[in-house]
């Protein structure tokens, strides 16, 4: 029986799926147990183009789901969207599981038939980054990559001929290189708000590389687990206390991390320069529109606050439309960073969004995402 | 049906900005990023977000009536068989086989397939290269100075990233373009004799332009030799997803620019004309004037993969899959070729027929594409041309009650598209001659009519007025109009 609380490592009873999973294909496992036993009618998951390239699927198809197993830490999607309307399970970073939350809040997910299979998050990069990394830093040809790894504060590149290669992450981010911004002062590492949280923090001894650490957070997330139990997906035992101390250890120096990062990455502004540093910052934008349309919190339609206020034949210093959404997302900006990665004049709008909902949110202590405790509040401060 | 994804590239420009097409259960369209795009690392522009509105699938007809493609393909056929006056027209819109499988029909009925752009035929063909060549992004942001003779913002809005990085990297970014750039250190007006003496250019530094359509050849011209005189790498943008495929692997020789080839259906040197994704009607500057060019055609057929206003003035249409389901590939203005996922090859097998009912040959889409990525290794040469004498390019100046109005070709222009760009540029000097009033309107007249239009006030040199949207009263690239407040 699986109770909520429960610890514990876990790996897919079919070798193939385990030897193919980002650590022992317990998540593979779960989501295809979800699907086979009718828990769900769809999976979202990760279908394969190359290393650096994977497109979110949205399936009925088990065989899709079980062909989907791997991190990808160079594909930084965020899976939100694709699960609207849906009866699905997803895997889910952190990031996905806010977006998820969020959406919930405001009727766009029904989070009863949503099952979130958090994934701990390290932080991802961007694929083109990655490449031009690996040839500068690596020295390793970006075809020949068949897998990664976040061990250590290393990030470590397997290539074809069975070699690896680690580098400490800092040292790339110094280089330039390295995790996306939004996931430096990200620190919600592990996934404590989806339904089980799962990660290879933890997994030690004998069962390094080939288990899962898992954490069940809530009764939907026992559900899950106990359905793949049932199903003969995986098999699960108790985590150690060493496992599981090691796996909270780990995660306190990551979220310190961030913390220390998130300083350095917002340094103070002083109020008086505020409104300009904001309007200097975007005063390359082409209002594509594209960071509203990718936003995973965001739950306008096309009739959006933000674009019907907004023209461009209005000649404003600063677009109506980034100030609504600077409001409008005060209260639920998770800093996932989408909206810089898909941002044509690269602005680094993900920055200037947080910016400004962090003070308001943490005035609240409120961190958008986590649970439906609280309601949104739409406060605005302007620090 | 299952949710179809499709990797493919953005038809709006040449940058060749990769993404994905989605089209789910109910055939509704959207996209979505592909990061791993090395030319936009997944990023859009406004017409890229906007791609669903402009993928509309086009339906075959014959004489006015719906028809399937094998009928449309016969009646084209008949219609070519023996046919005289004939020219053909494919700007680059579509996938370099496609464009082959169209050039073998041209063979067939011995002619050449024109890519509308007439400044070709004005510049010595060792220049062509130059032109045509890609030169990769990433070198932009390497460049220590760039002279700019586009509007990046709002022609080619993926390179405003580009050239933000090369600012960061510590160059110097001076624009002669029509309105001034944020993200310029100086906006100048440089007559072109003074191009070198003026823009600091070394061999260290980069120019771009942009070659279509509707571009002066004298431009063209005195941007080569500042190249060549100052050893600036040049850069020429390119408003159509294959541009630079199908002037690498199309014949350059003979080529009629689009407004040649209004001027043969006007005097009666062309009676049948064959396009491929290439629609007149929102091509040339003018639309109602072009339509009535077109229907003095004999014969009009067009082979097109969207539902475009010419569709409905053809003889026959012969519809081909929607752009992003083809299989095939495209060149960027880097040189790169980049592969559409899709598979279907109605496009090409309907030429492939079209072309052996002429008695041509026959294209198959493998043997196509292997022969056009053997030729991509062939064709690179190093840049060899001589300076090029150039005319003294003069704008008239505009009179006391009116300016110039000037269009600012961009993605949306080209396929007139709406956007929200319904409205024109002027500057204060002009709202003050004109007192025209806030929220108020101003009205422009030209030969070819009048409207009456939003505006909005920048930084434009005096009598200039801009537009990044087709108007019924522009009658060319510069159209002298009278402007009034209303
Ligand atoms: C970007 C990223 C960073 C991670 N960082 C850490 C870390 O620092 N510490 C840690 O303990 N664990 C981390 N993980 C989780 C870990 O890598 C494993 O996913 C987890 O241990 C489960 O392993 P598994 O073999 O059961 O997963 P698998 O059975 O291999 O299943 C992996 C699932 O993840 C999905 N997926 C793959 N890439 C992504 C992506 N980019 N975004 C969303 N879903 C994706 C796939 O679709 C698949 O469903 C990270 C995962 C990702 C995706
Ligand atoms: S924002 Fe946080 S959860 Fe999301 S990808 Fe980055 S590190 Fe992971
Ligand atoms: S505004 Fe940007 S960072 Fe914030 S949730 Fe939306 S996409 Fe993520
Ligand atoms: S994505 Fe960038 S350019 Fe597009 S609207 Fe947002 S800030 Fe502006
Ligand atoms: S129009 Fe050009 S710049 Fe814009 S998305 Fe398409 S290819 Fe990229």
């Amino acid at each position: 029986m699986v109770e909520v609380g429960d610890m514990l490592v876990g790996y897919a009873t079919d070798e193939n799926i385990r030897s193919r999973g980002a650590s022992g294909g317990l998540v593979t496992a779960v989501l295809a147990a979800a699907l086979e036993k009718g828990l769900v009618e769809n999976v979202v998951v990760m279908k394969h183009i190359n290393e650096f390239e994977a497109v979110p699927i949205i399936t009925d198809d088990v065989e899709e789901v079980l062909a989907s197993t791997g991190s990808l830490h160079s594909v930084p999607v965020n899976l939100a969207k694709y699960a609207m309307g849906r009866k699905v399970a997803m895997p889910a970073k952190p990031c996905d599981a806010q977006a998820v939350i969020e959406q919930g809040k405001r009727g766009m997910i029904d989070l009863d038939n949503t099952y979130v299979v958090g994934l701990n998050c390290g932080g991802s990069m961007h694929p083109v980054t990655t490449k031009k990394m690996l040839i500068e830093m690596y020295d390793i040809d970006p075809e020949d990559v068949v897998g990664e790894d976040i061990e250590k504060g290393k990030l470590i590149f397997k290539t074809k001929n069975g070699e690896e290669k680690a580098i400490a992450i800092d040292e790339l981010e110094e280089a330039g290189f390295g995790r996306r911004e939004s996931c430096r002062f990200c620190t919600l590492k592990i996934p404590v708000n989806a339904d089980l949280a799962c990660g290879n923090w933890g997994v030690i001894g004998d069962l390094a590389g080939s288990a899962t650490f898992c954490q069940v957070m809530n009764e939907k997330g026992a559900k899950l687990l106990g359905n793949a139990i049932d199903a003969g997906r995986i098999e699960v035992q108790p985590a150690s206390d060493k496992a599981i101390a090691i796996r909270a250890k780990v995660n306190s120096v990551m979220e310190d991390l961030g913390n220390t990062l998130e300083k350095e990455i917002f340094p103070d502004i002083p109020d008086e320069e505020r409104m300009q540093y904001y309007m200097e910052q975007m005063e390359d934008c082409i209002d594509c529109g594209a960071c509203k349309e990718v936003c995973p919190v965001c739950a306008c339609g096309d009739d959006a606050k933000c674009t019907m206020f907004h023209s461009l034949v209005d000649n404003y210093k600063m677009s109506m439309y980034h100030m609504v959404r600077l409001l409008h997302l005060s209260d639920s900006c998770i800093g996932c960073g989408q909206c810089s990665d898909v941002c044509p004049s690269d602005i680094p709008i993900t920055l200037l969004q947080s910016r400004f909902a962090i003070p308001s949110q943490r005035r609240r202590d409120y961190k958008p995402g986590m649970n439906l405790d609280t309601p949104p509040f739409f406060e605005v401060m302007l620090k | 049906m299952k949710e179809m994804i499709y990797q493919t590239v953005c038809p709006g420009c040449n940058i060749g900005c990769g993404l994905y097409v989605r089209e789910n259960e109910e055939g509704t369209l959207a996209v979505d990023f592909m990061k791993s795009s090395s030319a936009n690392l997944g990023k859009l522009c406004r017409f890229g977000m906007k791609l669903p509105y402009h993928y509309s699938k086009a339906t075959s007809m014959v004489d006015g009536k719906e028809a399937d493609i094998e009928t449309a393909v016969k009646a084209a056929s008949d219609k070519l068989k023996g046919a005289k006056n004939m020219a053909m027209l494919a700007v680059g819109a579509t996938t370099n086989e496609e464009h082959l499988a169209f050039t073998k029909i041209a063979d067939a009925l011995g002619i050449v397939v024109n890519t509308g752009i007439g400044a070709y035929e004005e510049i010595p063909s060792e220049c062509h290269s130059s032109i045509s060549q890609g030169i990769p992004l990433d070198d932009i942001e390497k460049a220590s100075r760039i002279a700019l003779f586009i509007d990046p913002y709002v022609q080619y809005p993926l390179l405003v990233r580009r050239l933000l990085a090369a600012k960061k990297n510590g160059a110097t970014i001076v624009s002669l373009a029509c309105q001034d750039l944020n993200l310029a250190d100086e906006n100048v007006s440089v007559n072109p004799a003074d191009y070198k003496t003026e823009l600091g250019l070394d061999d260290n530094s980069m120019i771009i332009t942009d070659v279509h359509p509707h571009t002066d050849p004298e431009q063209v011209k005195n941007l080569l030799n500042l190249a060549l005189m100052t050893g600036a790498k040049i850069m020429f943008m390119k408003p159509f997803v294959d541009s630079t495929g199908v002037h690498l692997f199309g014949k350059t020789a003979g080529q009629m620019g689009l407004q040649e080839i209004m001027d043969g259906i006007n005097d009666g040197s062309i009676k049948t004309l064959v396009t491929l994704n290439s629609d007149l009607l929102e091509l040339m500057p003018n639309t109602d004037e072009a339509a009535k060019t077109l229907e003095k055609l004999d014969n009009l057929i067009v082979m097109t993969s969207r539902d475009s206003p010419v569709n409905e003035m053809a003889n026959i249409v012969i519809a081909t899959e929607p752009l992003y389901a083809k299989a095939g590939s495209f060149m960027n203005v880097e040189g790169q070729v980049l592969n559409n996922s899709g598979e279907s090859t109605v496009g090409i097998d309907a030429m492939s027929t079209l072309s052996q009912n002429l008695g041509g040959e026959a294209s198959d889409f493998q043997t196509i594409h292997n022969k056009m990525m053997e030729s991509v290794l062939q064709k690179y040469t190093a840049p060899k041309y001589s300076e090029l004498e150039c005319k003294v390019m003069e704008t008239a100046a505009p009179s006391e009650d009116g300016g110039n109005l000037v269009s600012v070709y961009n993605p949306f222009m080209w396929c007139d598209q709406t956007d929200d760009n319904d409205f024109v540029i002027v500057n204060m000097t002009m709202v003050d001659k004109l007192g025209l009033r806030k929220g108020g309107m101003i009205s422009l007249t030209s030969d070819a009519g009048s409207v009456n239009m939003r505006y909005t006030v920048r930084d434009i040199p005096d009598g200039l007025i801009l537009t990044m949207k087709k108007l019924p009263v522009i009658t060319g690239n510069t159209t002298e109009v009278k402007a009034e407040a209303v």
